[in-house]
């Protein structure tokens, strides 16, 4: 019996899939609460820091703070675990490469599958808490909720596509990447709204592509929001689409160096 | 049949990077056992490891028309924070998908090979490397490849482990053949009936394993007189 590339392929990625499913979320015990209750921790600290520095003013124009926030900060991490959580899994899964049907590519595209299949069930679980205790969670425009927050898993995934083959190759480059991660959560307006930086600034803050996703997927879910001028999502898929074709080619030229790094 | 043609390997280092392997041309045809001599750093591993994908050649090309194993008694292959049961069903489905039925019988058979009892049911990193190389032995087993590449594993595990080992290879004789590379001259003799003598980067093939043998004895200086 011979099996068809294809074939040979999905079973690599069911077999992985299952394999990092089991070890993400039963590995330890308390993993399944840490999902939940690393944001619910962060969404307390920022609430915090905002009552105590800035009083209890309303200060983003046509939405609640929380709900604002927690939006924010999910499509703020799915993009940053996507990439971070890829930028790892070729070294993570190094000894895999022993079974000649797994490509390095198939442990990032793994990765980031069943990290935005994670993501997305928490922030569920989340806007259902959110119903449950009364604070308008869902989105008023949820078509265009799903597809921001899609565009921001690709931006993820093409980012770790791409620096998970720069990584093996270049050492340095995941410390570099993980030093970069923290001013992006400040920069792409997750903690403070943008609305309030001075109108000459505002070019700069456009040239991050995750402001624009996590813009957009706001004004999905609060319908009185005030959009960023200048906010296009089109602008994410041009950087969403350039690294995942960067990183399948890295992955097709460099596949060799990767597996033996 | 696995083909080798114009196979060069080197690995970059600081020290720069001799030919480990220098044009190789082999033919290993199917059914024939062959074991692989030549003192330490002459590249035997290396080899293997190009014969199971694990590594490309810098020039030159491997055409394998059967199905090859990866190499036995591989430890990294393994993952220690999941069971052994987990492991296999990895491997499983690595290689058949969702077939369910397939699964329960290759769980069971590595089970019994393996013979670690409930350990098969804790997770890999509490193994010794016994049990681990028992594990990874009985896994590789569990799938009808037709060529099995072993490194060194028929060596590990305790002697009856060892002697149940070599029953099943020589059972398999006929239906599937064997690479190994070994330094072990008894288990050489057993199992293999050609063998690859590796020397200075070059390959030399005998249709006798003795034959081997004594060409990588007589090479070193210190020959059985």
């Amino acid at each position: 019996m011979i099996r068809t590339p294809w074939q040979v392929t999905r079973s690599a990625w069911y077999a992985m899939f299952m394999r990092e499913a089991v070890a993400r979320t039963m590995a330890d015990r308390m993993a399944w609460f840490w999902m939940l209750a690393e944001p619910i921790a962060m969404v307390l600290i920022m609430i915090a820091v905002r009552t105590i520095a800035m009083g209890k003013g309303k200060i983003v124009p046509g939405a609640e703070f929380v709900p604002w926030l927690v939006v924010g900060l999910f499509g703020f991490t799915l993009f940053r675990e996507n990439m971070m959580r890829a930028l790892g899994a070729v070294s993570a899964n190094n000894s895999l490469f022993a079974y000649r049907q797994i490509k390095p590519v198939d442990t990032v595209l793994v990765r980031c599958y069943l990290e935005g299949m994670l993501k997305s069930f928490i922030f569920l679980v989340f806007i259902f808490g959110g119903i449950l205790l009364e604070i308008d969670m869902l989105p008023a425009d949820p078509l265009m909720a799903l597809f921001a927050w899609f565009s921001l898993w690709m931006l993820g995934a093409g980012l770790g596509l791409t620096f998970s083959v720069l990584s093996s190759l270049i050492a340095e480059v995941e410390r570099v990447v993980k030093i970069t991660t923290t001013p992006l959560l400040l920069i792409s307006g997750v903690i403070f709204p943008l609305n309030f930086i001075p109108q000459n600034l505002l070019p700069y803050v456009l040239v991050n592509p995750i402001v624009h996703g996590i813009e957009v997927l706001r004004s999905a879910f609060f319908p009185a929001y005030r959009l960023l001028p200048g906010v296009d999502l089109l602008y994410l898929w041009f950087w969403a689409l350039a690294f995942i074709t960067t990183g399948l080619l890295l992955h097709i030229r460099f596949e060799a160096r990767v597996k033996v790094k | 049949m696995i083909s080798i043609q114009n196979l060069y390997k080197r690995y970059h280092n600081h020290h720069g990077s001799d030919w480990v392997l220098k044009d190789i041309n082999i033919d290993i045809p199917s059914n024939v056992s062959v074991g692989l001599v030549g003192p330490n750093g002459a590249g035997k591993s290396t080899l293997l490891k190009l014969i199971a994908g694990m590594d490309e050649p810098d020039k030159g090309k491997i055409i394998r028309d059967c199905r090859v194993s990866w190499p036995i008694g591989l430890r990294g292959g393994l993952k220690g924070s999941m069971t052994g049961r987990q492991n296999v069903k990895f491997v499983a489905r690595l290689h058949f998908g969702q077939a369910d039925e397939t699964m329960d019988e290759i769980i069971r058979s590595v089970e019994e090979f393996a013979e670690i009892g409930s350990a098969f049911d804790e997770p890999v990193r509490t193994y010794s490397s016994g049990m681990r190389s028992r594990l990874g032995f009985g896994l590789s087993l569990a799938f009808n490849f037709d060529v099995y590449l072993s490194d060194e594993a028929t060596s590990v595990g305790d002697r009856r482990f060892k002697r149940k080992a070599q029953q099943v290879f020589k059972e398999r004789v006929g239906q599937s053949s064997l690479i190994i590379v070994s330094h072990s001259e008894g288990i050489l003799k057993d199992l293999c009936q050609a063998g690859i003598w590796l020397d200075n980067g070059k390959a030399h093939w005998f249709d006798d394993i003795e034959d081997a043998i004594s060409a990588y004895h007589a090479s070193s200086n210190f020959a059985p007189k």
